[in-house]
């Protein structure tokens, strides 16, 4: 396993944000974390990050345990906070320089990783420009190049792609997996937009109300929950499968049986987004 | 990495030109005008002396001799003017003061005639100290009139007694053997808005600050495998040497513009050192405070309104605004709990009274305390954050 979580609570001034928390995370999986606001995505993965402490529970991140191997912990993950986490002043090129250094990256080595980091990402035509006149989607690229510095076995990206264009946001969804695929890295995806998890993830779980309330890999999930649709002259029959097959032969049988003549039949499945709301109700969050 | 750490740091600061502004063209500006506004409270003469005009209903020796008496006195200039309405001179005219005197006042003192009259007419935003110097030339010169006459009578040589005023000298007292600097504005201005200036530092350095907070830069700083000492050493350089720029460059401004202007020029006789030992002070101070205020404030508005308002208060109570001379004995010891005080007042001591490393140590003392206590606060909180 690459992450182990168990029984990880967490509170703020008396507010229980995260409850008794069991998590696995597997080590290459692209996992995604869903919630609605206020659900404690965040919170996890600072504490993951070192930068809230936890209150209770045990986690293990590569096998070594999160209270005692801080700095070989760190060495090995990195974050893409939701916010511009760098310099607005600095080029692209100062930024990731600087903070290659802090990952005490020098000389060549910065150099070659920075050059990579930047190819990834597809910053080429903009490394000496400061990042205060970048796009949305510029800044969201740079803020995951310089994730992308540490050679990263676990990056955690907190809502990365908030507030860009529909190009730029698809761009960044591949370029997650191309790291994802050629190096091998554990990737945790927070995000509120479903369809980027269904896309992207292959592993998913919700976060509702402090604790998990779904964990799956995301083709059974969506398996569990497919949708057979037959249309008749009349009317439209919705056939469940999340137990198999045999509700459909069984109502395939009975029209024929009725005689009634099937116009269409629609295999497709209920997307993510409304089982997200299906699970965590409806109701608006704070 | 620190080479990486301060390179960041340099590269922001001459990237912010509000900072570059605050930092080096507004105490210039301070300078300037406070070394020519206050030109005239450090010399023996003035390029504008208080107008004066002596009426009375005849011009004769005695106040002939009156005028010549108060004008012996660079600060004021006195003529006779016959006049009608003392505001219309007061305030059309300009005058600062209207000296009504009868014209045979003399031969009634002598005579025991306690009834003569000598008002002085000014505008009510007169400064007392002003009437009071004006009052006592008039008695002086009226006490010499009086005592011209007696002598001559007697036959006594006048002129030792009635010159007696010129005869007596002041002589500066300096701390340092062969140390000659005449007290200038320009020797009070240059220390007291190099002082502010350089706690204006904090500007630039809560901006910076905040804004890694806020973008979460200092949080992915921490999410590395990096020490939070490293990156507060990496504030401190840079701005210290910036505050070394600006001693630098305030001196260079006291020496050469103000001169040009019109003003005194900044005379360096103090020791080198010594005023590098104080500008470190002073600097490790300011910048220490600026890395409080930073962990202490949420946003760059709330940083500048606190930072600002507190910098503003160190100086009016540190001698900054109003040289401590001018304040009243409660407000001078108060001002020792300013640290802009204990920098102008080290600074004072060196390069006017040619003070040594013992004159200045307590006030580097308790500027080093000042920033000690200030970078662990900043420390605690910033490892609070968590």
């Amino acid at each position: 396993m690459s992450i182990v979580i168990k029984n990880l609570c967490k509170s703020y001034k008396g507010n229980l944000v995260l409850d008794n928390l069991n998590l696995e995370i597997k080590q290459g999986s692209l996992f995604g974390l869903l919630g609605p606001n206020g659900a404690g995505k965040t919170t996890l993965v600072s504490i993951l990050n070192f930068l809230i402490p936890k209150d209770s529970g045990t986690i293990l991140v590569d096998n070594m345990d999160l209270d005692k191997e801080e700095n070989k912990i760190k060495s090995i993950c990195s974050i893409v906070p939701q916010t511009y986490a760098f310099y607005p002043k600095l080029t692209a090129f100062e930024n990731l320089e600087f903070f290659g250094s802090l990952y005490g990256l020098r000389k060549e080595a910065l150099k070659k990783r920075i050059e990579y980091c930047i190819e990834v990402t597809s910053l080429e035509k903009y490394i000496n420009k400061q990042a205060h006149t970048f796009s949305g989607g510029l800044k969201r690229r740079l803020n995951i190049a310089i994730g992308l510095l540490n050679s990263p076995k676990i990056l955690y990206l907190d809502e990365p792609t908030v507030g860009i264009d529909p190009q730029s946001r698809k761009y960044i969804l591949n370029v997650i997996k191309k790291i994802n695929e050629k190096e091998n890295t554990t990737i945790i995806y927070t995000s509120h937009y479903m369809e980027e998890v269904e896309y992207l993830c292959d592993e998913i779980a919700i976060l509702d109300k402090s604790k998990i309330i779904l964990q799956e890999k995301k083709e059974k999930l969506l398996q569990k929950n497919s949708i057979i649709k037959i249309k008749l002259l009349d009317e439209i029959i919705e056939v469940d499968t999340k137990d198999g097959f045999d509700n459909f032969t069984k109502m395939i049988a009975k029209l024929e049986k009725e005689n009634k003549r099937i116009e269409n039949i629609d295999f497709g499945y209920k997307n993510l987004e409304d089982m997200f709301l299906n699970l965590t109700k409806q109701d608006l969050r704070d | 990495m620190f080479k990486y750490l301060l390179k960041k740091e340099f590269t922001l600061i001459f990237r912010d030109l509000h900072a570059l502004l605050v930092l080096f063209v507004m105490p210039v500006i301070f300078i300037l005008i406070m070394s020519l506004a206050l030109k005239n409270s450090y010399s023996n003469s003035v390029d504008t002396p208080l107008k004066v005009a002596i009426t009375s209903s005849k011009n004769n020796k005695y106040i002939k001799t009156m005028i010549e008496s108060i004008n012996e006195n660079n600060f004021f200039d006195a003529n006779f003017l016959k006049v009608k309405d003392n505001k219309e001179i007061l305030y059309k005219e300009n005058y600062d003061f209207i000296v009504d005197i009868q014209r045979n006042y003399i031969e009634r003192i002598k005579l025991n005639d306690k009834n003569f009259k000598v008002i002085i007419y000014s505008k009510p935003d007169t400064s007392l100290q002003k009437i009071e110097i004006l009052k006592k030339l008039i008695s002086s010169a009226s006490t010499k009139l009086i005592l011209e006459d007696l002598m001559l009578a007697q036959k006594i040589d006048t002129k030792n007694v009635l010159d007696f005023e010129s005869k007596i000298q002041n002589a500066y007292v300096y701390k340092k053997d062969g140390f000659e600097v005449t007290p200038t504005s320009v020797q009070q201005s240059v220390p007291a808005w190099l002082v502010f200036s350089m706690f204006f530092i904090l500007i630039p350095i809560s901006n910076t600050f905040i804004n890694e907070k806020a973008f979460g830069t200092i949080d992915r700083i921490r999410s590395i495998n990096v020490s939070l000492f490293p990156i507060l050493l990496g504030k401190i350089v840079p701005y210290y040497f910036i505050n070394q720029v600006q001693v630098v460059f305030m001196i260079l401004v006291g020496m050469y513009i103000v001169p040009i202007l019109g003003g005194d020029s900044l005379v360096i006789q103090g020791s080198i050192p010594l005023i590098f030992l104080v500008s470190s002070a002073v600097s490790f101070a300011s910048i220490s405070f600026a890395l409080l205020i930073a962990n202490i404030a949420k946003t760059t508005e709330e940083a500048t309104t606190i930072g600002g308002v507190s910098n503003i208060i160190l100086a009016a109570i540190g001698g900054i605004m109003v040289p401590k001379f001018v304040m009243p004995k409660f407000m001078q010891d108060f001002s020792e709990y300013s640290p802009m005080s204990w920098g102008l007042e080290s600074f004072l001591e060196v390069f006017v009274r040619g003070g040594s490393f013992n004159d200045i140590s307590t006030y580097v003392y308790n500027m080093i305390t000042f920033a000690i206590i200030c970078l662990l606060l900043a420390y605690i909180l910033l490892k609070k954050r968590r």
